[in-house]
């Protein structure tokens, strides 16, 4: 269900998970909506799939939380100590305020990204209005980035059959890795030009209006959920302003 | 022959194809420094190399679109740094113009150049996003030394930004450099827009 939603919706979603705490202010909103997302990431069954976004950013969050919670310019009141090490409550509290918008984020645009194809997302934009020669260029990193990925596996074998090392000291490795990434930066630059000429031929520089081979199409859910989502934002809003009032 | 303006930009299919081919090598550049286990990103090589080849708008747009291309792969904190991206690929652009990128001591002059344009933009992002901290571990250490000594929070996260972007700028274009002194003539010509062509139709 949530597959089928317009990536239209999904985006107006990542625009209010990340405005409206910062509207209401208080970390229990940003908390809510990482709730929010995790729900709708689960009804999608594609949670699972968030782990490699989440441990990328996670050990920065770590180190965040070690450095802020020791060193925090504020600190005063002591949290916890490990032996000689003191943690303060002040560079924790920052930490897991860090924590809390970094993991919404990730979140929020996981739900777009895990359940929307690329070229999907890519013709959505277009629709918007974003040049469709662009588009082309976004949809094409799509296709050039696993066929590079490939190459580079294949160079990374012959060097290798040639006895070149790639692993041990900074030194080698420092070494090996300009045999490695040339011929593969070679063989793509080259290969631009064979895909220019292709694309002339075809007629991609000709100057009438494009067509698209896909209608965006719009649900009942998509409604519900747009509608509720500009609820969320206009009541945060609302909260905004009597705080100001106040 | 006359040289037109630098900022004189035709996107004609030649520097469009381009452009995924640069966010390409940025890609790669990443995986083998993650793959011989690096201290560096080398995630810039792309958009430095297209900036040298077709002019900062178009090294602008490489810039732009690996961040957006990230975003929507790994790392959804990416978007934001695209702003940083941008800004190298009109640095590299402009130097390369005004021809500072001919010579291997060139070349790491303008990464310095490169490196402190890099540091002045990410370093906002750093301290609002990640509190000042770039997830680097010799950046992050030094970040720690200055904050324990009381520097102000914007040196301390600036001095953790340039101190990795210095090597990691000045290695990208020397990389960038190596390889379009090695690229044939018949290619190089094809991004070049600072001569006059006469088109017949």
């Amino acid at each position: 269900m949530i597959h089928k939603l317009d990536p239209n919706s999904k985006i107006i979603y990542i625009f209010v998970a990340n405005i409206a705490p910062a509207l209401i202010g208080a970390r229990m909103a940003t908390a809510s909506f990482i709730l929010i997302s995790i729900v709708i990431l689960t009804i999608g069954k594609v949670l699972h799939k968030t782990a490699p976004m989440l441990e990328f950013s996670g050990l920065i969050l770590l180190t965040v939380a070690i450095i802020q919670g020791i060193f925090h310019q504020g600190n005063t009141t002591v949290a916890f100590a490990l032996g000689s090490v003191v943690f303060y409550k002040e560079g924790l509290m920052f930490a897991l305020g860090i924590a809390l918008n970094v993991i919404n984020i990730l979140m929020s645009f996981s739900i777009l990204v895990l359940t929307t194809k690329p070229s999907d997302m890519v013709e959505t934009f277009v629709h918007m209005g974003l040049s469709p020669r662009l588009g082309y260029v976004m949809s094409s990193v799509f296709q050039i980035i696993p066929q590079m990925t490939k190459t580079m596996a294949t160079i990374t074998d012959a060097q290798r059959s040639r006895g070149m090392e790639t692993e041990g000291k900074l030194k080698t490795r420092i070494k090996a890795f300009f045999p490695l990434i040339s011929p593969v930066v070679m063989n793509s630059l080259i290969s631009t030009k064979e895909r220019a000429i292709a694309l002339e031929v075809r007629g991609f520089g000709s100057k009438q209006k494009k067509t698209f081979l896909n209608d965006l199409q719009k649900t009942r859910y998509d409604d519900i959920f747009r509608f509720v989502l500009i609820l969320i934002l206009i009541l945060s809003i609302f909260w905004r302003v009597l705080i100001w009032l106040k | 022959m006359k040289r037109t303006s630098m900022w004189s930009f035709n996107l004609n299919t030649a520097s469009l194809v381009l452009i995924p081919a640069a966010v390409g090598i940025n890609y790669i550049g990443k995986l083998f420094a993650g793959a011989l286990k690096l201290p560096l990103w080398l995630d810039s090589i792309g958009t430095i190399l297209a900036a040298c080849l077709a002019g900062p708008i178009v090294g602008a747009i490489c810039g732009a679109i690996n961040n957006i291309i990230y975003g929507f792969t790994l790392d959804p904190v990416s978007f934001i740094y695209a702003v940083t991206s941008i800004g190298i690929g009109v640095a590299a652009g402009i130097l390369a113009y005004k021809g500072r990128i001919k010579t291997a001591v060139g070349a790491i002059l303008s990464g310095l150049v490169i490196a402190l344009v890099a540091t002045v933009i990410s370093t906002p992002i750093n301290i609002g996003m990640y509190g000042g901290q770039t997830g680097n571990l010799w950046g992050d250490a030094l970040f720690t030394w200055c904050t324990a000594s009381h520097f102000p929070m914007w040196l301390a996260s600036g001095l953790d930004e340039l101190v990795v972007d210095i090597p990691d700028k000045v290695a990208s274009v020397l990389i960038a450099f190596g390889i379009y002194k090695a690229l044939p003539k018949n290619l190089t010509v094809l991004y070049k827009n600072d001569q006059k062509i006469e088109r017949l139709d």
